[in-house]
């Protein structure tokens, strides 16, 4: 009951919080956070209750909707989407605070509310047809999150968005209904190990392939996220890059990966192509953007190549270290996404080559911007650092001297990066920014989530085990199938 | 037939035929005809349920099974709620007693219609259910609907003189009408196939398929919003299913040298039905067209009929057809008589005008769209796996790109409601019993989110009628 409550509980409280503005204003975002601490305590309870061992999936729960068609809620977790759950669950508490002072607070925590408890769903399901229905639904609280609370462009980028991830989705289905008449079945353990004729299987594979590199995204299929993320709300777009980002790498891995091995490593290098691509192409663009959050959104591509990167290995050491980037990434680019939103907030300017000298002005909310960049650029001791040195290992150890070339790229973040701060960060102070009324540090309540996301990207860069533990014998388990 | 279901068809029919007579002697208010009529309606569920209880009559010219019992609750249900609605936005017209009798009594027709298994008592059932609306097409009395009305009456008119030519030469070559003894008797023949073609293209008509559709968005936008969603909603579910008995139990032996043949209508169906949807600025347009573009989706599975999936995508797709399409065109229909809404400036803002109103035209727009957990999600994958499990993946393709596109104008009307600034001030008809018009399409809404999770009751019918049809 552990795994349904945390999808059905957000969805059953979301009209309460929609209908609860009427009551009092600040009822929905306390509702918000009520189950946000609910999602965590649920986390709490998987995690200690989880078996160390990891072998597989523990906490199944089965409901029966239509089992000749094979169409049961199944829900179970192991390391892997335990993390992320985990991840769905620190993000509900953050971006709700991080919300606290949001225009139309019932209808936005409604949407909150009501894109939780699918989130929790694409990552508990092991039945691939309610995989698909939870990650569908996802899009239709983001268009509207996006439409309604972005900024000036945002019909376009929600129209752009919901209709080119939907059309994505198409290929997604049409993979999954190949595979299930090829299989009859929609359980991901009855597809484990299924023997599939390889015409099929590599059909299967790049039909599905098409909906997950969407969602992630890499290119040349990125085009939606710019869009995206700039019109984004800051805390909107810590949703798209914390979690529905981690939706298409978490799908790659799971139904793709870990079902089709053999498939897997013959389409391994054109991963690894679109993954060296997707790094420099995002990096090269990040270099080249006066947009401050459409630099981070590059970046954040960037980093998605190196989650590609590290899957398209097909070791262990590289699936681990995928997953590792993601929650790294997850961290470190929702500060940025805060921070580069307060920017815009406080100076009214999104165009790095407008700002100057923040510092001076606020030191401690550039302080953890300066903390989030250098995390962002794997910096030792941060999440970052370990995510892309273990992810590069693991491909020079794939691929061998060729990958030489992905260090290069990472200097290459490490220059955008630079480049931006000193030129927004520090420096003299811009003039007419002297007195600029709005330009203050942030009140205490929004420090808060910032300094969660600081707080976690250092504790799990400092202690890598942490993390690296609870997923590494599902890895180690799974990755014996690609030898 | 079963004399539950005869008897069920029976009272609405006659509900119907004397609620004008009552309301005439009576002075019936609105209310009243609602009480009366929803009461033929209960009555005629609940004997609809029960119908597999009791005695058959009428044997070789209809059969009470598991589809006509599902379809036929459900279109029950459909039009109970259309009724309501139309009182509802209809109150003080006075001749809205006889238009809700045409509605029930075309009801009835749709009854017949989806347990006819005799070509005679389709054609009765068929044009009992569409004699009514040729009356209802008139209902608004001015210039546009008369156009429509005329276009409509000719269409239908054809449309039944090519199925009633195509009968007549299927009779010639065998002496009977029945379903199963032309099953039993028919041989592949080119006569055949010519009298196939003709009934096709009278079901086309009746289904708006390429290139038959050019009446449908015309008459549907020409007539009130209420009798366009039974025209496009439970007339058009109740001939999906029609035609599905007559491809499976009337014509097996000719009905698979057809399926490239449908397979090409379905694609260029949806496909013109999509892009001109796109181009459309007023919202009943929008609907028309996109009703035009669900035929092609459901034709998707009757081309694949040589697996037993295409029963279920065919039930399945009418069933959710008939909530989704019925309602879309009812909320179109009260957004037009409390702002006058009918283009897509017109629908700025509107989200925030009548926000409950608004999230349930939004249900009905994404289950058309196939967002799960709608049925009409569901509908799709059953259409499309059909579609695949027949070795017609381009045919797949097609469709679900189709359906990926059509997103773009569901979801416009849903930007235009909750993204924009509102252009319209005042409603033209607000009135204090506002809420009440909800109630109705919320059951619509919740029976759509049920079927898109509780399959069992579709499934179930349609592996039956599967295993009865030979799969």
């Amino acid at each position: 009951m552990v795994l349904l409550s945390m999808i059905l509980l957000p969805v059953l409280v979301a009209p309460f919080a929609w209908l609860g503005e009427r009551l009092h204003k600040d009822l929905p975002k306390y509702l918000s956070l009520a189950v946000g601490a609910f999602l965590a305590l649920c986390t709490a309870y998987l995690l200690v209750k989880y078996p160390g061992n990891g072998n597989g999936f523990a906490f199944h729960e089965f409901y029966r909707i239509y089992p000749p068609f094979d169409f049961n809620l199944h829900l179970a977790v192991d390391g892997i989407s335990l993390v992320l759950i985990a991840i769905t669950a620190f993000l509900a508490i953050t971006v709700t605070l991080s919300s606290w002072h949001v225009e139309r607070p019932g209808a936005f925590f409604f949407l909150v509310l009501i894109f939780l408890g699918p989130m929790v769903g694409v990552f508990a399901s092991l039945n691939l047809l309610w995989f698909f229905i939870f990650w569908e639904f996802t899009l239709v609280p983001m268009f509207f999150h996006i439409g309604i609370w972005g900024a000036e462009n945002r019909i376009y980028a929600a129209m752009k968005f919901f209709i080119y991830t939907h059309l994505a989705s198409v290929f997604l289905l049409l993979g999954i209904i190949v595979l299930y008449l090829s299989t009859g079945t929609f359980e991901f353990e009855k597809l484990v190990g299924v023997h599939l004729s390889p015409e099929i299987a590599k059909l299967v594979w790049i039909l599905m392939f098409i909906g997950f590199a969407v969602k992630m995204p890499v290119v040349p299929f990125h085009t939606w996220l710019p869009d995206a993320h700039v019109q984004a709300p800051s805390p909107i777009s810590v949703f798209l890059a914390g979690l529905l980002l981690k939706m298409g790498a978490y799908g790659l891995l799971r139904w793709e990966l870990f079902l089709f091995p053999q498939t897997s490593k013959f389409f391994a290098p054109l991963m690894a192509f679109i993954a060296v691509l997707t790094i420099f192409y995002a990096g090269f663009r990040a270099l080249a953007e006066d947009h401050i959050k459409r630099m981070v959104a590059y970046s954040s591509i960037n980093h998605m190549g190196f989650v590609l990167l590290g899957l398209a290995s097909l070791t262990a050491a590289g699936i681990s270290a995928a997953i590792y980037e993601m929650v790294g990434h997850a961290l470190i680019i929702s500060l940025l996404f805060m921070i580069a939103g307060y920017i815009h907030h406080k100076t009214h300017t999104w165009y790095i080559s407008e700002l100057g000298g923040l510092m001076k002005k606020i030191p401690g909310l550039m302080t953890m911007f300066v903390i989030g960049v250098l995390a962002a650029v794997g910096l030792p001791g941060t999440a970052g650092f370990v995510g892309e040195l273990t992810v590069m290992l693991a491909a020079f150890d794939y691929y061998g001297w060729i990958m030489i070339i992905v260090p290069l790229a990472s200097a290459l973040g490490a220059g955008f990066f630079m480049w931006m701060l000193q030129r927004a960060v520090f420096g003299p102070l811009r003039e007419g920014f002297e007195n600029l009324k709005s330009l203050k540090e942030l009140p205490l309540v929004e420090n808060v989530p910032l300094a969660m996301y600081i707080a976690a990207f250092i504790l799990v860069g400092v202690i890598p085990a942490v993390v690296f533990n609870l997923y590494n014998p599902v890895v180690n388990t799974f990755a014996q199938l690609f030898k | 037939m079963n004399i539950n279901f005869l008897a069920a068809v029976m009272i609405l029919a006659l509900t119907g035929a004397f609620l004008p007579v009552i309301n005439r002697v009576f002075r019936i208010s609105g209310i009243l005809g609602a009480i009366i009529s929803s009461i033929g309606y209960v009555v005629s569920l609940f004997l609809v349920i029960i119908s597999d209880q009791g005695r058959s009559i009428l044997n070789s010219f209809f059969v009470t099974d598991d589809v006509s019992r599902l379809i036929g609750g459900m279109v029950l249900v459909a039009s109970w709620m259309t009724m309501l609605v139309i009182y509802w936005i209809t109150e003080k017209d006075k001749f809205v007693n006889e238009l809700i009798g045409a509605l029930m009594i075309s009801t009835a027709g749709a009854l017949l219609l989806i347990s006819a298994e005799n070509f005679v008592s389709l054609i009765i059932a068929m044009e009992l259910m569409t004699m009514p609306t040729y009356l209802m097409v008139l209902f608004a009395f001015d210039d546009t609907s008369l156009e429509a009305g005329v276009k409509y009456f000719f269409n239908g008119a054809l449309a039944v003189g090519f199925m009633l030519f195509g009968i007549s030469l299927l009779y010639g070559m065998t002496g009977s009408f029945e379903f199963a003894a032309l099953a039993k008797n028919l041989f592949k023949d080119p006569l055949v196939a010519l009298a196939a073609v003709f009934i096709f293209a009278g079901f086309g008509f009746k289904l708006t398929a390429f290139p038959f559709h050019f009446w449908g968005p015309d008459v549907y936008d020409g007539t009130c919003p209420g009798v366009a969603a039974l025209l496009t909603g439970i007339s058009k579910s109740a001939a999906f299913i029609g035609l599905m008995r007559v491809i499976y139990e009337a014509i097996p032996v000719i009905s698979k040298e057809f399926t490239l043949i449908l397979a090409v209508i379905a694609a260029v169906t949806m496909t013109v039905g999509n892009l001109l949807a796109l181009a459309q600025k007023r919202v009943s347009r929008i609907l028309a067209f996109s009703s035009v573009a669900h035929a092609g989706y459901t034709l998707v599975a009757f081309a694949a009929l040589s697996v037993p999936v295409s029963v279920t995508g065919i039930l399945y797709h009418s069933v959710a057809y008939v909530f989704m399409k019925t309602a879309a065109f009812l909320c179109f229909a009260v957004f037009l008589f409390i702002w006058g809404a009918r283009t897509m400036d017109d629908y700025k803002g509107l989200g925030r005008r009548e926000p409950l109103l608004a999230a349930l035209f939004l249900i009905f727009l994404l289950s058309l769209a196939g967002v799960p957990p709608m049925a009409g999600f569901i509908s799709k994958v059953f259409v499309f796996t059909a579609a695949v499990d027949a070795g017609m993946t381009w045919l797949a393709l097609i469709g679900l790109l189709n359906s990926a596109f059509s997103v773009a104008y569901y979801i416009w009307i849903a930007k235009q409601m909750y993204l924009e600034e509102p252009t319209l001030d005042k409603p033209i008809n607000d009135s204090p019993k506002k809420n009440f018009v909800l109630i109705p399409l919320a059951v619509m809404a919740v029976l759509l989110i049920v079927l898109g999770i509780w399959l069992t009751p579709v499934l179930n019918a349609s592996a039956v009628y599967a295993a009865k049809v030979g799969f």
